[in-house]
């Protein structure tokens, strides 16, 4: 390696970053404290009880505040994963269903990206809880989208999004289990339950294709994509009909 | 100072990433980091208040609070008894898990691992030049050399790094 390489490599480690939300969470402890802590010009013992007293509940809120913010960077087997979970939960619940899957196969990915930090930092404790954490995630995005009802034509940039997040859980799947060592995880019904909603998709836009006008060059490409789709690789098929559809 | 929280939490925003990177590149460990460089801003906090615009130079102060929690952090555990798994060496010995290895494994990895074992103020040019780049000036005021000299120690520094990497 010569110097320019080896400068180059140096260069790649600005990757090292601090979690943003402990680096939220830090910044809101150093400056809250302060604002909120004994003031030492004022001596007086009784002066001092009314401060505190007047600022506790504004200090309880900031606490909780402060609780869901360093929860954020918590990892399973951690004490206030928990809050983290339920903060998760939540989001769930105010997704529309035809988003679910897509934000089960993100928090999937959360689960992973957590898994590989334990990786990074050696903290084999937390590894079997994190591992059930991640199948458990994946079962439920599997669950949703097996869920999924008829495709129209307004569900497109969901599914393409749902398609990307899942790719993104098998590479990173890939990397941990390469890291590790050791599967963590069988994703075959996920795959299966996205297998057919590709398929479904595909049906439903070569049907609304087929009854365009299309140019010469969009007419082969949706040849080419029925042939895809014959060959059972629906996510091909698909990339080549979204092209025509958003044409 | 109208309002001093306001000003040092954007001190905070511009300096947290470089300060948590320049812990992280010698301890390792996120949970020391994440502990060390906390404390930088806490202390920096408790002088920014004090002092305030008398701070001729934050950046070089928040890093001198940084140096010196990495030294002590080194000199207590050198007392410890225990060995943590945190201090556990990263280039790995024989016998070493597969995951320990895997991480090892890429040519930034390893850097990052020399880097960690290297001197000091090898290691701190390093960061300071080629990763927060800081200039040669900035650099001199930081540690208190002439120009010249941090010239001379960042060819040294290179050097070392790539003597430790085995590329010499």
């Amino acid at each position: 390696m010569n110097d320019k390489e080896l400068i180059g490599k140096i260069k790649e480690l600005r990757s090292v970053k601090p979690s943003q939300d402990w680096v939220s969470f830090t910044k809101n402890r150093i400056l809250t404290e302060e604002k909120f802590g004994y003031q030492e010009q004022d001596a007086s013992v009784f002066s001092v009880f009314r401060y505190k007293l007047a600022l506790a509940p504004l200090l309880g809120v900031f606490v909780v505040i402060g609780l869901f913010g360093f929860a954020q960077s918590t990892i399973p087997g951690d004490f206030f994963f928990s809050v983290k979970k339920m903060t998760e939960t939540v989001q769930v619940g105010l997704t529309s269903i035809a988003e679910k899957p897509k934000v089960q196969l993100q928090l999937a990915n959360r689960r992973l990206e957590e898994l590989s930090r334990i990786a990074e930092s050696n903290r084999t404790g937390n590894l079997a809880p994190a591992i059930e954490e991640f199948q458990a995630s994946v079962a439920e995005a599997a669950r949703d989208l097996a869920a999924m009802g008829n495709v129209t034509s307004s569900d497109q940039i969901v599914l393409k999004e749902l398609i990307e997040e899942s790719r993104k859980l098998s590479e990173g799947k890939e990397r941990v289990e390469s890291v590790l060592g050791t599967k963590i995880g069988d994703t075959g019904e996920l795959e299966t339950a996205l297998g057919s909603l590709e398929k479904k998709t595909a049906e439903y836009l070569i049907e609304d294709l087929e009854n365009r006008t299309l140019s010469e060059g969009y007419q082969e490409k949706l040849e080419e994509a029925k042939e895809n789709f014959d060959a059972g690789d629906y996510q091909e098929a698909l990339f080549k009909l979204w092209q025509i559809h958003n044409h | 100072m109208s309002n001093p929280a306001k000003e040092f939490g954007k001190i905070y925003d511009k300096h947290v990433e470089k300060i948590y990177r320049f812990v992280y590149l010698k301890v390792n460990s996120i949970e020391t980091a994440q502990d060390l460089t906390s404390e930088v801003f806490l202390r920096g906090w408790e002088s920014f208040k004090k002092k305030g615009k008398e701070i001729d130079n934050m950046s070089a102060f928040l890093y001198q609070i940084a140096r010196n929690l990495v030294t002590d952090h080194y000199r207590t555990k050198a007392q410890a008894i225990l060995v943590s798994t945190d201090s556990a060496p990263t280039i790995p010995d024989i016998g070493t898990s597969l995951e320990e290895m895997a991480m090892i494994h890429s040519d930034v990895d390893r850097i990052k691992a020399v880097l960690a074992n290297i001197r000091d103020e090898y290691r701190e040019v390093i960061v300071w030049y080629y990763l927060d780049e800081f200039s040669v000036p900035e650099i001199a005021k930081i540690l208190n050399k002439s120009e010249e000299a941090v010239r001379v120690l960042i060819h040294r520094a290179l050097k070392a790094l790539k003597a430790e990497l085995g590329e010499v």
